[in-house]
């Protein structure tokens, strides 16, 4: 088991909340900012982003819309929701609770 | 010449059984991020066919995708689980409580199904309507079926012409069903072969049904009867909410097996030639859901 991937997989639905809560954005972007952000660390098929933003559209937790670029090209953008906002303070929480308490143990341990 | 960013949306849309407009919307995404990713790699000096491979390959698997899409869109709600297996437990109830005798909720509930069955036709066809509208499609079949068993001659008449008819009307709604997904036509047509089932048993011997042995063999086998629209109601509950493809087809294949035991038990293997045939059909129809999957995967 790749551990690093399997914390990737309990964290996606958590990043996608947080990056579209900054601003609305689409498929691709979200692709290259997580890139981006975590200077490369994160990096996975492409193409399963789409069955996780699906899955929170499904939720309620985001919401899609095609919007006409001045371009001529479509594209779908992606919304936070109140419901949305909700779960990402909570999972924000949890994971700073989570965060401080493995720090704790690790540095108690080196100390 | 196929580009590769097509040929991939085509394996994409080929392998994904979900409803024509949410499929279409996803491909559709998909291809905007495959032809940005394109045109990026364009932009850093390689070809457009390598350009259109590379971001071809860093999608992933079309068939990972559309599977995972679909597990996302497949699972319906309990709510709708429950909806779509009230019409085998009305049936059911029917017969638990020998309601069926009674002209006036037997009429209350072929009423109810036709308006449920309209209604969600019109909706755009949500998943809880197919089993409602295989009831609907049902007093077509039976009334196939009893036309049969009018005095020697007169049958074949009515037949003859009632049946393409029926068929037309029959094939039009499956076609449009099965376009959706084959297993929802499977799912909308399992009322009418587990009926299929239970009148091919009601002919005894070298008699095929008439309409006193069908009304004795329905008092007699009340219970199995009972059994089988439950076992229906419980599958059709586990199709809705299991997300996996192949669980889904599993859970369809329950029914057969109790009503098949069910009708064997309760005919003691008297039962006339062309009940069995029946019977082998209405099997093989349930049996076609898996032969499609293997099919698919192969």
């Amino acid at each position: 088991m790749n551990y690093g991937r399997e914390l990737l997989k309990g964290n996606t639905d958590s990043l996608l909340l947080y990056l579209i809560s900054h601003e609305p954005t689409y498929g691709y972007q979200i692709v290259k900012e997580l890139e981006k952000r975590s200077n490369g660390y994160f990096q996975f098929k492409e193409g399963t982003l789409y069955p996780a933003l699906h899955r929170l559209e499904r939720d309620n937790l985001i919401t899609g819309k095609w919007q006409i670029l001045l371009n001529g090209q479509q594209r779908r953008y992606y919304y936070i929701t109140t419901k949305g906002q909700q779960a990402l303070a909570a999972r924000l929480a949890t994971w700073q609770d989570f965060s401080t308490a493995v720090k704790a143990v690790m540095q108690a341990e080196t100390i | 010449m196929v580009s590769n960013i097509s040929h991939y949306l085509n394996r994409f849309k080929a392998c994904l059984k979900i409803d024509k407009t949410i499929r279409d919307g996803v491909a559709k995404e998909l291809y905007t991020h495959l032809e940005d990713k394109r045109q990026e790699l364009e932009e850093k000096g390689l070809s457009r066919e390598e350009a259109s491979k590379i971001a071809v390959q860093s999608l992933g698997s079309p068939e990972l995708i559309a599977q995972q899409i679909y597990e996302t869109h497949a699972q319906g709600s309990w709510k709708e689980a429950l909806f779509s297996a009230s019409p085998h437990f009305l049936v059911a109830l029917l017969f638990t409580s020998y309601y069926w005798q009674n002209i006036v909720y037997v009429l209350i509930i072929v009423a109810l199904t036709v308006s449920i069955a309209i209604y969600g036709w019109q909706r755009g066809k949500p998943v809880w309507l197919f089993p409602w509208l295989g009831y609907y499609l049902m007093p077509v079949v039976v009334t196939g079926i009893l036309l049969l068993s009018l005095p020697q001659g007169w049958g074949w008449i009515a037949a003859l012409i009632y049946i393409p008819l029926a068929l037309f009307v029959f094939i039009h709604i499956v076609r449009q069903t099965a376009r959706r997904d084959w297993l929802y036509a499977s799912l909308m047509l399992a009322p009418i072969l587990v009926t299929l089932s239970w009148f091919s048993s009601f002919g005894t011997g070298n008699e095929f049904l008439t309409v006193s042995t069908l009304w004795a063999s329905l008092q007699t086998n009340a219970l199995w009867i009972v059994i089988s629209f439950i076992a229906l109601a419980g599958a059709t509950i586990a199709f809705i909410r299991l997300k996996p493809r192949r669980y889904k087809i599993i859970s369809l294949l329950i029914p057969p097996l109790v009503i098949s035991l069910s009708v064997i038990t309760t005919s003691r293997g008297s039962i006339h030639p062309w009940s069995w045939l029946i019977l082998l059909f209405s099997l093989f129809a349930f049996a076609t859901p898996v032969w499609m999957q293997a099919r698919a995967q192969g």
